[in-house]
């Protein structure tokens, strides 16, 4: 979609970005994050040709972008910024609709659009279209700036900081609902921020930047983990841990050591077992580790007087999850299937632990009163 | 002499003449240098300096030029009503927050569309108040006007020094005064209504 071939920026002799080589996939949500100063909002402003570069290439969709119409390039690219930037002399409905307008688009055509994009964030029509800009609210005002972006139905969109100004209730809830509104529209999204928060929680791909240069560039996942550099991590540093419950694995809040059993185990050894071990399911496993599935202590009740093996006893229907995968995910399928725990298998299918309910609060406390409580 | 309806309306079509030839002037002026802001201080200084010249002297200088008559009283005043509409325009513009700018060039806008849907109609009611200040100088300057020739309200005031009639001098400084008055009422009334509504100061909820 859009491709940064050695883009330099230099104002008054300083390398504000330096040498960027940058691609934007299709229905990418890129966030570029990094302290003030590093060349992120001037990376945007380039896109859109506010900035043009001193050297380098932007290309788009295959095109180099300084051999079109500057005029013609901005009205196929939304664009949303910090200070809103509604028009004040006109109605919403002609701050939304004005793209369209400059596009000459019928007057019918512009209505429907409008309806349509207020109805989407939930802001009727009716109620709206013909009021002020001063007369909304500032999170309201910045929806409307968002929708005035989405209006002519761009396959690009460009965000500086859109949600900067808010307050943190307002900035959460926006952060959502764009968040909701992308998984349906998939535009393709380069969004700028300070705001680490924001950068997690929205981003398919973080690219860090300092001095005009791109430190680390990844899912955010990877820049968390693995930070290419003491500065990644710093910068990364604070917020890691505020989000505990997000990043960590179920590798590192699950019970490494459930107690297993072989299936041609008798079924008194299973309870004896149990009663050592205080537990009330036992995990089977094959000679390689591999999960075949579980006993309860109410079939082995039921079923003592009948069965001789584990493996008569068998209950193989029990959801799992991969190791390596969210803990948020483990916790997730024990919320909704209302269970005590999830084995953790890996590629192989080898049974390398568990994730019960303890693991699930140790977790949750340790975000909540810090580390040491985790299990 | 006229009776003084006529002179008031002939008063009234000189100074509204000059001011309306600053207008037209002045206002892409005012523009131009939006987009010159270095020539900005240059083209201020000049118009202040020609603002400090006496009506007299410069209707004098202008009579070598223009002769006798209304000709060169409307260019005088069109001199005159440069600064306050040209300087208007240009702070209107200006002072517009540079975000809109941004945003409606973002947007895609042309630089003449940003001018027509964004900058000229959020400048609009303080031009307008340079054209108010205008035409109110220029209602009193024209009375100047008798000395070179033109008709007006300074025809009255005029014969009545000579005549050393009180009464006839009063008639005129007053019908004077009464539309400079006028102008100010009609025009701040004018240039609520032109405000574009989002920009209305709004009452305290």
């Amino acid at each position: 979609m859009l491709r940064f071939e050695q883009v330099t920026k230099i104002y008054s002799g300083q390398r504000v970005v330096d040498c960027l080589d940058l691609e934007v996939k299709k229905g990418e949500f890129l966030v570029l994050i990094g302290p003030s100063g590093c060349g992120k909002t001037t990376t945007l402003k380039m896109i859109n040709r506010l900035i043009e570069p001193s050297e380098g290439k932007i290309y788009m969709n295959g095109t180099d972008i300084s051999r079109l119409d500057p005029v013609q390039l901005r009205r196929q690219i939304g664009y949303v910024i910090q200070q809103v930037g509604l028009f004040p002399n006109m109605t919403i409905q002609q701050n939304v609709d004005v793209v369209l307008r400059l596009l000459k688009r019928p007057l019918q055509e512009r209505q429907e659009r409008v309806r349509e994009l207020l109805a989407m964030v939930g802001m009727d029509p009716a109620l709206y279209a013909e009021r002020y800009p001063n007369e909304l609210s500032g999170g309201q005002q910045q929806r409307i700036g968002v929708l005035r972006a989405l209006a002519a139905d761009p396959p690009l969109i460009l965000m500086d900081e859109p949600f900067g100004a808010l307050d943190p209730i307002t900035r959460e809830s926006l952060q959502d609902e764009f968040k909701r509104l992308q998984e349906k529209l998939h535009k393709t999204i380069v969004f700028v921020t300070h705001d680490m928060d924001e950068a997690l929680k929205l981003a398919d791909r973080i690219v860090l930047m300092k001095d005009g240069r791109i430190v680390q560039a990844g899912p955010p996942e990877e820049l968390l983990r693995h930070p290419a550099n003491d500065f990644v991590a710093f910068f990364f540093g604070k917020k890691r841990k505020e989000n505990e419950i997000y990043l960590e694995t179920v590798d590192e809040v699950m019970n490494p050591a459930p107690v297993t059993i072989r299936p041609e185990q008798g079924v008194a050894e299973g309870v004896e077992l149990m009663r050592r071990r205080h537990v009330d399911s036992l995990f089977v496993v094959d000679k390689e580790e591999r999960f075949l599935g579980q006993v309860t202590i109410e079939s082995l009740n039921r079923e003592h007087l009948r069965a001789h093996q584990i493996i008569e006893l068998l209950d193989t229907n029990v959801p799992t999850v991969l190791a390596g995968s969210k803990a948020e995910t483990a916790f997730r399928i024990m919320t909704e299937q209302r269970l005590k725990y999830v084995p953790v298998v890996d590629t192989e299918g080898r049974l390398v632990g568990l994730v019960t309910r303890t693991s699930m609060v140790n977790a949750l406390a340790s975000v909540v009163w810090g580390d040491g409580i985790s299990a | 002499m006229k009776p003084l309806l006529i002179l008031a309306l002939e008063h009234l079509y000189l100074a509204t003449a000059g001011v309306f030839l600053a207008t037209l002037v002045g206002v892409p002026l005012g523009i131009l240098l939006t987009h010159y802001r270095r020539l900005a201080p240059v083209v201020f200084s000049l118009t202040e300096m020609v603002q400090t010249v006496p009506s007299l002297g410069l209707l004098a200088l202008l009579l070598f030029v223009f002769g006798l008559g209304n000709k060169t009283l409307i260019a005088g005043l069109l001199i005159y009503s440069l600064l306050p509409i040209v300087r208007n325009t240009y702070t209107g513009i200006r002072s517009i927050r540079p975000e809109l700018i941004e945003a409606g060039k973002g947007m895609g806008m042309t630089r003449l569309q940003l001018l027509t849907q964004v900058e000229l109609p959020i400048a609009l009611p303080v031009v307008l108040g340079g054209i108010r200040v205008a035409l109110i100088t220029a209602i009193g300057i024209s009375t100047i006007g008798v000395v070179i020739g033109t008709g007006g309200l300074g025809q009255p005031i005029w014969r009545g020094i000579q005549m050393e009639n009180q009464g006839m001098i009063i008639q005129g400084a007053a019908t004077a005064a009464a539309l400079a008055i006028l102008a100010e009422i009609l025009l701040t009334a004018l240039e609520q209504r032109i405000t574009p509504r989002g920009l209305r100061k709004r009452k305290a909820t």
